[in-house]
């Protein structure tokens, strides 16, 4: 039976401390910046821009939403005594390699988009946080009010078009254009034309559900990893579209121990078709890595 | 086998088995998209059709009722039995909805249900686990165990046909002696009044026809506007159940009758001289008035977004337990429109299989986004 109290415990934070936080910072809680945007300064993105990459620091502070169910507790009684803003980059870290590998992903990315979109910028430290976590948690209302001030931010800065990194950034905007008619323009760095793409590896895909069943990249995804040379091994019954299972990720801020072995479920079909996977969402990635070799598709291919 | 093992390997065989049946029977496809038009104009006026097949219930000689919630479902199918002592009932998910049987055996009446799967939840004081198959997790070494408290002559290594044919030797001195019969509905005619039910195993057929008295449970949700409809429904229910075509489709309309004298219509001839429709609101008239959740009255239980989904392939009948016989995607839209309960949509993580399966292709993701913010709006 769900854990009803824990349910209300973890919403009751995420309203009076994540979504007070957004409001107040643009993002959920303290994040150490200057690694967030490190990638972007060794690859030498130009800053801001009419169009710009938007990674709402999913790839850079992934490990860190993962546990986010831990860390939870500490921030809401870090933020209750008024201590949050003084937590700075101690608590929210990930580690050197995950920073490494982020930034390896996060350049390549850049690259597909320059490819198309010349002069493409990026926000550096003043990027805001999608907001993606308030849609899943149900906080639609917040959700709303907070689109609404991030469409604002992004017109004040002129930006003009963006182009987004992750599924759940993605979704977002495709939420808000739906929800409150958010007008700026914006694609997935997938969508774009996979100029001189190229990759190698034997995969079984973990499709992003965001990707695959809510915004129609199921056929788009496999096209464009097979156009890139990567070798797919598709089975119906695991990547079939209806039947495709979650990562666990979106449940972990509610319940951990659900959302690990959902994960470990997952990773567990996949290896009945292929020793390693290909996800396209850092979520996914960080989920599923514990019990199956993974690879994100921004990692094995080079622009 | 784990649970999760056995579900992997059922939701897997199911989701193939219905992609087969589409592909080979595309008219089943087309009823479906019919089906959602038809079911979409009687949310649109539930009261109206709740009227209208209340009225041709009367006209074809038959008794409907109109229950608003739970305990009266239950008070007025224990005052249509008065003192009759023996019940019989196939799977009803509206009478674990109201929670009718135990309420009856409270009342000191004998009551059995029929359908194996519910047969052997009920006998392992159990709860059932999807609404198609309510013993999914039940394995034949459980079941044999279990039925031997019911005929001790069982061995326990069993045959999975020894221990059906068991259960039909028991269940069948229950037909024969049984004074009601009560089934649930998988559409209800308001053109007609007339109730269809399918099936595979004949047991509805024992429960609708050998008692003297029939009451059909229904939630106001399974009116559509005609007969025609009516089968569309038990069609596609059957198809995208994965169980098709359908061994038996009961159609009841009114109680036994006869026109071989003269022409002259009399009842009742051989099957019930009595049928009784109950017709359950328990929140949907209101759920029909809201904008988002109105969709979610297009369900035809087929138990098939149970499949897709990871939550309920992880956690079974643990995910909304007792709380309602409605489990997994559906059971999170069904459980909050009956009982007011947003909490077990929180386990949701929208990986959008079930609007992909869903035969009435009801946006269940969205709607159980939207109970989530009925949640967050109570703490
Ligand atoms: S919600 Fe759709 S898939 Fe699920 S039981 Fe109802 S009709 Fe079937």
């Amino acid at each position: 039976m769900v854990d009803e109290s824990s349910i209300k415990g973890t919403l009751k934070l995420i309203r009076d401390v994540v979504y007070k936080n957004l409001t107040n910072e643009y993002l959920p809680f303290p994040m150490d910046k200057a690694l967030a945007t490190k990638w972007a300064y060794e690859a030498g993105v130009p800053k801001g821009g009419r169009v710009i990459l938007y990674t709402s620091y999913m790839y850079q502070m992934a490990p860190v939403f993962k546990s986010f169910e831990k860390l939870l507790p500490t921030v809401g009684s870090l933020a209750r005594i008024g201590f949050l803003a003084s937590l700075g980059s101690r608590l929210v870290k990930p580690s050197d390699a995950e920073v490494k590998r982020a930034s390896t992903v996060l350049k390549n990315i850049y690259a597909i988009t320059r490819a198309s979109r010349p002069g493409v910028g990026y926000l550096y430290e003043e990027e805001p946080y999608s907001g993606a976590l308030l849609y899943e948690l149900g906080f639609i209302d917040e959700f709303k009010e907070y689109g609404k001030r991030l469409e604002e931010f992004f017109k004040i800065r002129g930006v003009e078009e963006i182009i987004t990194a992750d599924p759940h950034t993605t979704f977002s905007l495709a939420n808000y254009k739906r929800l409150i008619g958010f007008s700026i323009p914006f694609k997935n760095y997938l969508e774009l034309p996979p100029i001189g793409v190229t990759g190698k590896g034997r995969f079984v895909i973990h499709d992003s559900c965001i990707y695959s069943r809510f915004l129609n990249m199921y056929d788009l995804i496999r096209q464009l990893t097979k156009d890139a040379g990567l070798e797919i091994v598709d089975d119906e019954k695991v990547t079939g579209r209806g039947i495709g299972f979650c990562c666990g990720g979106p449940l972990g801020p509610l319940n951990s121990k659900i959302s690990d072995e959902m994960a470990k479920a997952r990773a567990n079909s996949l290896k009945s078709v292929n020793p390693e996977a290909l996800v396209f969402c850092p979520l996914c990635y960080e989920n599923l890595s514990p019990y199956i070799p993974v690879k994100d598709f921004a990692e094995v291919i080079s622009p | 086998m784990s649970w999760l093992e056995l579900i992997t390997r059922i939701s897997t065989n199911n989701y193939l088995e219905v992609e087969r049946i589409l592909k080979s029977h595309p008219y089943v496809r087309d009823a479906a998209k019919r089906l959602r038009e038809r079911k979409m104009a009687v949310i649109e006026n539930l009261d109206d059709y709740v009227k209208a097949t209340m009225e041709s219930v009367s006209r074809i000689g038959g008794h409907a009722y109109l229950a608003k919630d739970k305990q009266e479902a239950r008070e007025i199918v224990s005052k249509i039995l008065g003192d009759k002592k023996l019940v019989v009932m196939s799977k009803t998910n509206a009478a674990y909805e109201v929670n009718l049987r135990e309420f009856l055996i409270s009342q000191g009446k004998e009551v059995w249900e029929t359908d194996l799967g519910e047969f052997l939840v009920q006998i392992t004081n159990g709860w059932p686990s999807h609404i198609i198959v309510p013993a999914v997790d039940m394995n034949r070494e459980r079941a044999a165990k279990a039925i031997k408290a019911i005929d001790p002559g069982i061995s326990e290594n069993a045959s999975i046909e020894e221990l059906v044919a068991a259960v039909r030797r028991f269940l069948m001195s229950k037909y024969i002696n049984a004074d009601a019969g009560i089934t649930g509905a998988n559409a209800v005619a308001a053109d007609t009044g007339a109730v269809i039910l399918v099936e595979n195993e004949g047991n509805i057929r024992m429960v609708t026809v050998k008692p003297q008295v029939h009451i059909a449970l229904a939630g106001i949700d399974k009116i559509v506007p005609t007969l025609a409809d009516a089968f569309d429904e038990a069609m596609v229910q059957a198809a995208y159940a994965g169980l098709y075509p359908p061994t038996y489709v009961n159609l009841t309309a009114g109680p036994s009758s006869t026109a071989d004298i003269e022409h002259t219509r009399v009842s009742p001839a051989t099957g019930p001289k009595e049928f009784h429709l109950v017709l359950i609101d328990d929140g949907r008239l209101e759920a029909s008035k809201d904008p988002v959740l109105k969709e979610a009255l297009l369900c035809i239980r087929c138990g098939r977004c149970y499949f897709s989904c990871p939550t309920y392939r992880l956690l079974g009948k643990d995910w909304i337990s007792t709380k309602s016989p409605y489990n997994g995607p559906m059971g999170v839209m069904w459980n909050y429109i009956t009982n007011d309960d947003p909490w077990p949509s929180f386990y949701c993580t929208h990986s959008g299989g079930c609007r992909e399966v869903c035969p009435m292709g009801i946006n269940i993701p969205d709607i159980i986004s939207y109970i989530k913010g009925k949640g967050t709006k109570q703490v």
